[in-house]
């Protein structure tokens, strides 16, 4: 029997055999996250369903010298869960348990194959809710979220993933169960709870995480307001921000977008506009409607051509339809595309939409934006053919450029999904030899045969020559 | 150290930080660590000082113990050894401050109240309130994980923090995380630093979150002649819409004010109208809970009482006082109590107690005539205290005694499982064990 199938008949022995794909056609639906450009086609993959399975299976890959990654929802935007060297994908599907709600500690204990958005299903009839929210939290896992330290339209009030995780129990890459942080805010040591959130499964396996869960907002007030010109968009953005006021979300969608979304879903937003703005306020009733009527009076100072207003809850549903169906709306655009995520200081925003318009334009290659203003994230959605070669060289251009524009104006390259594949070779654009050295040097305690998710994060030789900066 | 060493060794650390920048020996004191006088206090202006430092340093086998002002000096176990004391607290920049951005850089020395001056001036803050408000420095703050009462809003350095630059024990200068609000490029090291009591590195500069100031402040103080009332009070209101900025049960007073009995302080920031509503939520809860008083406290009062409770936990520099920091889940803090004040009401002990009610720390304060109290006794007092953290999946951590207590007790407690991956993050960082050998958690 050759190594792989000896591997296979130990890894049946563990989890059964309905719990282990090896059958290639089973295995093409694994070879791609969100960031369906970069393909992998895994050696296998493995349905465990607690961590004592999990941690045999990773001593059992260590035996075999086969590279392992843990697989959540999928969604990924960075290629994190691909198998880039092959090896086995651990999908953690099955370990989808809430398994502790505990709301005089405002806290759950849940597996990391629950999907986010359930998490805040099955508290909010008591009236509580996971803050983090990624627009595909219908999809996404609590795992996923963790090991992105993802964030959403509503982390400029309440922080990002790692503001709401407590502790982790962690299977090591060594098989080893451990457990980080704990049920309190503070435990004796370093914090590597902390560390191992946003680590992008290259630290081990998460196999229970301890949430914070919070107290629903009394109220909400929401309005979509709608610009001529981006810069006035921005400029309100910026004099919310300077008036002391932190709304809960501050997102943005441009022009392209606004026509993709009318195309497809005729909210009836005039398609000469710039820019929507959605403004959300949460929390406490009373004060809101002075608060709100501050915003709106921002807005109309900052030349808003229309400020609508919800009402009540379905309008605020109607409201926010827009900006969750706008992922839905690219397809119509252009056959691919790529979701970029830099972050520039607030100020900057103007600046650095302009130039991501002048290299749209530059490359001839159609460039959408919709995303988190309030936080300074953007998510260029640069639009294109993958069957067409010379486009997909602008491509690599547009990305180059723009990751540049966001670090030289004092940003970073990703806000919230992370490096993965897809930015690693833009990494010395922000960080210095030195700066991942260190890093290196910690992935290699946590993983020092490498074969938790190899090859992601870091840059290699040829990222220096491609940035014009080896030598 | 014989003195024509000592004297050798000033020579060269002048050599590399200038006459100003070594401390004159009667100034040790403030540096002094759990009854260590340091050989040397040396004040870096530059980073480049710093890394000539550390390989003095590393050449001479000498430890280094960082320092922002030294007012946190006292945390952690006895050392092995103190030799150079390195403080930032000469680089005290600051280095870019845009308000609009809502985000600053400093260099580590500044000290938080003078950032907190000039952040005012823009209408915003740092909502990060330690002990010794008027010293710490932003780099000691977070090197100690440091917080008070605000952190049941706001959250912890940890919270705050987006991007640092420290000078690695081997000399090379590293940053970690960036100046923008949202970052996910790389690991986040900074999470590494914060919390790691100067054993992994020395900070020099920190890029902070910064929020608006509040509009509007109510502060109420409500009394209760049983404790039990208190926390039950306290659990109503953390259980409730209301979003108190912070949340303090009180026994037995807080020292410089007329606090006596159990109290509850609430601190309401908020929008004038959301305030005003909460204040009434409040009293109807107090009076629920048989309060026997409800004050809604004035300015000049209330900031005192703010500063009196942010210095609750401070040690007193004569090291006659324990202060230890349990931490719990907030249902159990009510019941955690009762036990502690059996343990501590047998020997006769009389303590204060501060708990910071929506995130689950206790801190007790003891100040006895501990030179009269067996050490291995008092040991032996707080080890029950702690098992009892332990036994409801909390912990106790001694963030101050006297050197005889600690002699017998480590003032960390177990780490668990995660040992063995700190003690090798340690030995990648720091393989010479420079930096404050011995005082951190599990031997580290
Ligand atoms: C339409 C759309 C909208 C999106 N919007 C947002 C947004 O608003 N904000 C945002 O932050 N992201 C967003 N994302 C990105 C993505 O959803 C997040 O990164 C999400 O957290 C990934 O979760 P997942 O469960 O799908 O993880 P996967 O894609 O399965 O895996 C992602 C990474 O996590 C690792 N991983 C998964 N589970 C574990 C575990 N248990 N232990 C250790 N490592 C693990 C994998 O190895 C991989 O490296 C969006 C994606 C899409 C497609």
């Amino acid at each position: 029997m050759s190594d792989e199938n000896e591997l296979i008949q130990e890894l049946v022995d563990v989890v059964g055999p309905q719990n282990v794909l090896t059958d290639p056609t089973a295995l093409s639906v694994y070879e791609c996250d969100g960031a369906t450009l970069f393909k992998a086609l895994p050696d296998m993959v493995v349905f465990p369903e607690n961590a004592q399975q999990i941690s045999t299976i990773v001593k059992l890959a260590n035996k075999y010298q086969t590279p392992f990654i843990a697989r959540g929802g999928g969604t990924g935007l960075s290629g994190g869960m691909l198998p880039v060297r092959g090896g086995m994908l651990i999908a953690l599907n099955r370990l989808d348990r809430i398994l502790e709600i505990d709301l005089k500690n405002q806290r759950a204990v849940v597996e990391p194959g629950v999907v986010n958005l359930l998490l805040t299903h099955a508290v909010q009839d008591d009236g509580y809710f996971y803050a983090p929210d990624p627009s595909s939290q219908k999809a996404c896992t609590i795992g996923g979220n963790i090991a992105e330290n993802s964030g959403g339209p509503h982390t400029l009030k309440y922080g990002v993933t790692t503001d709401h995780i407590l502790g982790l129990e962690v299977v090591l890459p060594n098989g080893e169960i451990v457990v980080f942080g704990g049920a309190i805010e503070e435990t004796p040591g370093y914090d590597l709870r902390g560390v191992m959130i946003g680590s992008e499964g290259t630290f081990g396996i998460v196999t229970k995480a301890t949430v914070r869960l919070l107290r629903s907002p009394q109220t909400y007030q929401t309005t979509l307001s709608i610009f001529e010109t981006m810069d006035d968009a921005s400029n309100a953005v910026s004099s919310i921000i300077a008036a002391g006021i932190i709304p809960a979300a501050l997102e943005m969608m441009d022009q392209l977008v606004i026509k993709a979304l009318e195309d497809g879903f005729h909210y009836g937003f005039p398609l000469d506009a710039e820019a929507i703005l959605i403004v959300e306020l949460d929390g406490i009733e009373a004060g809101m409607q002075d608060q709100a009527q501050r915003i709106i009076d921002i807005l109309n100072k900052h030349n808003a051509r229309e400020v609508r207003y919800a009402k009540d809850d379905a309008d605020r549903e109607n409201l926010w339809k827009a900006r969750k169906s706008a992922f839905g709306a690219f397809g119509r655009l252009a056959p691919s595309y790529i979701t970029q995520d830099g972050v520039v200081p607030r100020t900057q925003l103007p600046k650095v939409l302009r130039q991501v318009a002048a290299i749209s334009r530059k490359y001839d290659i159609p460039i959408a934006n919709v995303f988190h203003a309030g936080d300074g994230n953007i998510h260029p959605i640069v639009l294109f053919d993958e069957r067409d070669p010379d486009q997909c060289e602008r491509v690599e251009l547009v990305n180059e450029e723009i990751l540049t524009a966001c670090a030289e104006a004092g940003g970073t390259i990703t806000g919230e999904h992370g490096i993965g594949i897809e930015k690693m070779d833009y990494m010395p654009l922000i960080f210095s030899p030195d700066d991942l050295k260190v890093m290196a040097s910690v992935r290699d305690v946590f993983n020092p045969t490498g074969l938790c998710n190899p090859g992601k994060i870091f840059p290699t030789p040829e990222s220096y020559i491609k940035l014009g900066l080896a030598g | 150290m014989t003195m024509p060493n000592l004297h050798l060794l000033h020579e060269e650390l002048i050599q590399i930080v200038g006459k100003n920048g070594l401390l004159p020996n009667d100034w040790y004191n403030d540096y002094r660590v759990d009854g260590f006088t340091p050989r040397a206090v040396v004040l870096p202006a530059s980073v480049q000082q710093i890394r000539e430092l550390l390989t003095c340093a590393a050449d001479r086998k000498l430890s280094v113990i960082p320092a922002g002002s030294g007012t946190k000096l006292g945390i952690g176990n006895l050392p092995q050894k103190v030799d150079l004391v390195l403080s930032t607290r000469r680089l005290d920049n600051m280095v870019e401050y845009e308000p609009a951005d809502l985000t600053v850089t400093v260099q580590a020395g500044m000290r938080l109240e003078n950032l907190q001056a000039q952040l005012a001036e823009n209408g915003q803050y740092l909502p990060l309130d330690p002990t010794y408000a008027s010293l710490a420095t932003v780099g000691g703050i977070a090197a100690t994980n440091a917080s008070g009462p605000l952190r049941m809003r706001h959250g912890t350095p940890r919270n705050q923090v987006l991007g640092m630059r420290v000078v690695q024990s081997d000399g090379a200068v590293v940053k970690s995380g960036g100046k923008v609000v949202k970052n996910v490029s790389g690991y986040d090291l900074n999470k590494l630093y914060i919390g790691s009591f100067g054993t992994l590195g020395i900070i020099t500069e920190l890029t902070f979150k910064l929020f608006p100031l509040a509009e509007s402040r109510i502060t109420m103080l409500l009394r209760f002649q049983r404790y039990e009332d208190a926390v039950k009070a306290a659990s109503d209101i953390t259980t409730s819409q209301l979003l108190p900025s912070y949340l303090n049960l009180i026994i037995n007073g807080v020292p410089d004010t007329t606090l006596a009995e159990s109290s509850l302080v609430v601190g309401l920031d908020a929008h004038p109208k959301a305030a005003a509503w909460q204040r009434n939520q409040v009293q109807w809860i107090a009076k629920q809970r048989g309060a026997i008083g409800v004050e809604i406290i004035q300015e000049p009062q209330a900031a005192k009482l703010v500063e009196a409770m942010r210095a609750f936990a401070q040690a007193n520099p004569s090291g006659q006082v324990i202060v230890c920091k349990a931490n719990l889940r907030m249902s159990d803090i009510g019941e955690y109590l009762g036990v502690a004040f059996a343990v501590t009401n047998a020997l006769s002990w009389s303590v204060r107690v501060m708990g910071l009610m929506g995130t689950g720390q206790v801190y007790f304060v003891f100040s006895e005539f501990f030179d009269m109290i067996e050490p291995k006794m008092i040991a032996s007092t707080l080890a029950q205290l702690r098992k009892h953290a332990a036994s409801v999946g909390g912990n106790l951590i001694l963030e101050a005694a006297p050197v005889d207590v600690k002699r017998q007790i480590d003032v960390w407690g177990t780490v668990g499982s995660g040992s063995e991956i700190m003690r090798k993050i340690k030995a990648q960082f720091d393989p010479n064990m420079l930096l404050n050998p011995g005082r951190f958690a599990d031997g580290i």
